[in-house]
């Protein structure tokens, strides 16, 4: 059995009364490529942003690439645990995040920052980077078809640019699970498809979790289909089995929002019939066998 | 209840009723000041008010250095008896006055640009540590936030006299009392400059691992700093003003001629100083403004 990149224990996250996420048992393993799907205020954007450890869950466990956190964890990760695993981890925005004072180099240099042996703050400050960088910087620009735009300034660019450059920085990151939140949700058609190509290059050796509305970019991202609503798993099947049609009924049945008092968004009929026609979750075997997991 | 309804019965809807409260709290204020300053017979315009006007304002169209060089070169001096006890060369008193003004002009323009980096310097740390989204721990924020308002609340002027008391006249005790009430002004420049971060682009670069120093030099600082320098242009321009009056205690400066001038009626002088500071000012107006824009 392959390497495992997430496992999620017992995970409970909410916003006050608001039921955030509420998922028994999820496990995807090292090398998969995963989509998550579902309506807004689902839970998807909050599933990466626990997994990044910048959301505390209420209760369960979550294993990140070999480190274990979360309130049924006894020992916190500390500020240096939580460092060395987001180094691992990269993480790619809906909101086009990079630096806008900085040019389009500066912003894929700070991948950087964190390898180990790390850079001098003032290089960092001076922005004076070693000329090893620079080189490698340039050289992931232009694998992204965006050498040109080395020198210009961040805010200076346009969305699918940005992204571009974003993912460029992903590359210098080179982390072993890359969480991507809606990554082409501001762009047109073509810079969607170049962004979602360039992210599954980047993702050749890493996992891949991303949260997609577009059925059509599912086949190029994943190879493994999540559905989320009211913060619950609802089907989890192959990418095949995901067909738009599936997906628009899921759309169209799940309700978006849950308090913690008003049960389940998800009919527990609808659920049902669609598990059946679409391979359960539990039918997965990789989503039941957490027991015999090391 | 609808808008409409409340229209019709003539009541005002709540938000403005509060407003419309605040309003004639505000007028009875105004009101009861006046009616109290005008009781104590405090309200007195003088004597000869548009007398004193004009004759101040024809002596201000005179500005001293334009007298002296088109009005008469000399000036006499005659005992009763007719005997003349001194001339005066208008125009060599005058090349002196302007020689202390260019000296004074000096000083000031020194007493602003020292204390203002003073401030910059001193309010930097408190600035990052008062701004809410850097979430510096709650103790030293509170800390750092008082010490802000509090040199915020007191005046240069106010610091000035202390200071003068504590270092000695001169131009240190204006430098200092500069930094101190203008750190209160950096403090909350700053924190707001760094309050309107993009934290996105600050989480992107928290998110790939990086430390919270790195964070900081290699995210924050470049986004904040074209603010910071336009903060610092703007607090120093207002110091080149407000240091023109650090004279007046004694603090060095402007002032100190300002005062005299003023204690004399010297009217055509003090419009001299005026203008000197007027030209001060804009100069680096001008240049702050091209500077600003440059940085966008």
């Amino acid at each position: 059995m392959s390497e495992i990149a997430i496992r999620i224990t017992g995970l409970q996250v909410r916003a006050g009364q608001r039921q955030l996420l509420e998922i028994a048992q999820l496990v995807v393993h090292h090398g998969e490529r995963v989509a998550i799907v579902g309506p807004n205020g689902a839970g998807k954007s909050t599933l990466l942003r626990v997994l990044a450890g910048f959301m505390p869950a209420r209760q369960g466990a979550m294993c990140v690439l070999g480190r274990e956190f979360g309130p049924d964890v006894g020992a916190t990760l500390g500020a240096r645990g939580w460092r060395s695993l987001r180094a691992e981890v990269g993480q790619v925005m809906q909101g086009l995040h990079l630096v806008a004072r900085l040019t389009a180099r500066e912003n894929v240099i700070l991948g950087a920052l964190a390898r180990p042996g790390g850079m001098p703050l003032w290089r960092s400050w001076l922005r004076l980077y070693p000329a090893a960088l620079v080189d490698e910087a340039e050289r992931a620009l232009r694998e992204l078809g965006v050498a040109s735009l080395a020198d210009t300034r961040a805010d200076h660019l346009s969305g699918g640019e940005r992204q571009k450059v974003g993912i460029a920085r992903l590359r210098l990151q080179a982390p072993r699970l890359i969480l991507a939140d809606e990554p082409t949700s501001a762009l047109d058609p073509r810079a969607t498809i170049e962004v979602c190509q360039a992210l599954r290059a980047t993702a050749a050796h890493a996992t891949l979790l991303t949260v997609v509305h577009n059925p059509e970019l599912l086949p190029l991202l994943a190879d493994r289909v999540i559905g989320l609503a009211g913060g619950r798993v609802v089907f989890d099947v192959d990418v095949k089995d995901a067909t738009p049609d599936r997906l628009t009924e899921f759309y169209a049945q799940a309700r978006p929002l849950r308090s913690v008092d008003q049960g389940a968004a998800w009919p527990v009929k609808a659920d049902d019939d669609f598990a059946r026609r679409a391979g359960t979750a539990a039918a997965r075997p990789h989503c039941t066998e957490i027991t015999s997991l090391p | 209840m609808p808008a409409a309804s409340m229209m019709r019965t003539g009541v005002l809807p709540r938000g403005r009723q509060g407003f419309a409260g605040l309003v004639a709290l505000y007028a009875l204020l105004v009101l009861i000041c006046l009616a109290t300053l005008a009781l104590a017979g405090e309200l007195s315009l003088g004597r000869q008010p548009w007398e004193n006007l004009l004759k101040s304002l024809a002596e201000f169209a005179r500005p001293s250095f334009i007298d002296a060089w088109f009005g008469a070169p000399q000036l006499e001096y005659r005992s009763d008896d007719g005997t003349l006890l001194r001339v005066e060369d208008r125009r060599q008193v005058e090349a002196n006055f302007l020689a202390a003004l260019g000296r004074a002009t000096w000083v000031t323009f020194q007493i602003a640009t020292l204390g203002s980096l003073l401030a910059a310097i001193l309010a930097l740390p408190l600035g990052i540590l008062t701004a809410r989204n850097l979430a510096a721990p709650r103790p030293v924020s509170r800390l750092a936030q008082l010490i802000l308002d509090a040199a915020r609340a007191i005046h240069t002027l106010v610091f000035g006299l202390v200071l003068v008391g504590i270092v000695g006249l001169g131009p240190t005790a204006g430098i200092l009392a500069i930094a101190l009430h203008s750190m209160g002004t950096y403090g909350k420049l700053f924190a707001e400059s760094i309050e309107t971060l993009d934290m996105g682009a600050i989480d992107a670069v928290r998110a790939t691992g990086a430390s919270g120093s790195q964070v900081f030099f290699s995210a924050v600082w470049p986004s904040v700093l074209p603010q910071f320098v336009s903060n610092h242009l703007y607090v120093w321009e207002f110091n080149i003003r407000d240091s023109t009056i650090l004279g007046l205690i004694g603090a060095g400066g402007l002032g100190l001629l300002i005062s005299e001038a003023a204690s004399l009626f010297q009217w055509s002088r003090l419009a001299t100083i005026l203008l000197a500071v007027i030209v001060l000012v804009t100069i680096f107006n001008a240049l702050s403004r091209r500077i600003r824009q440059a940085l966008l």
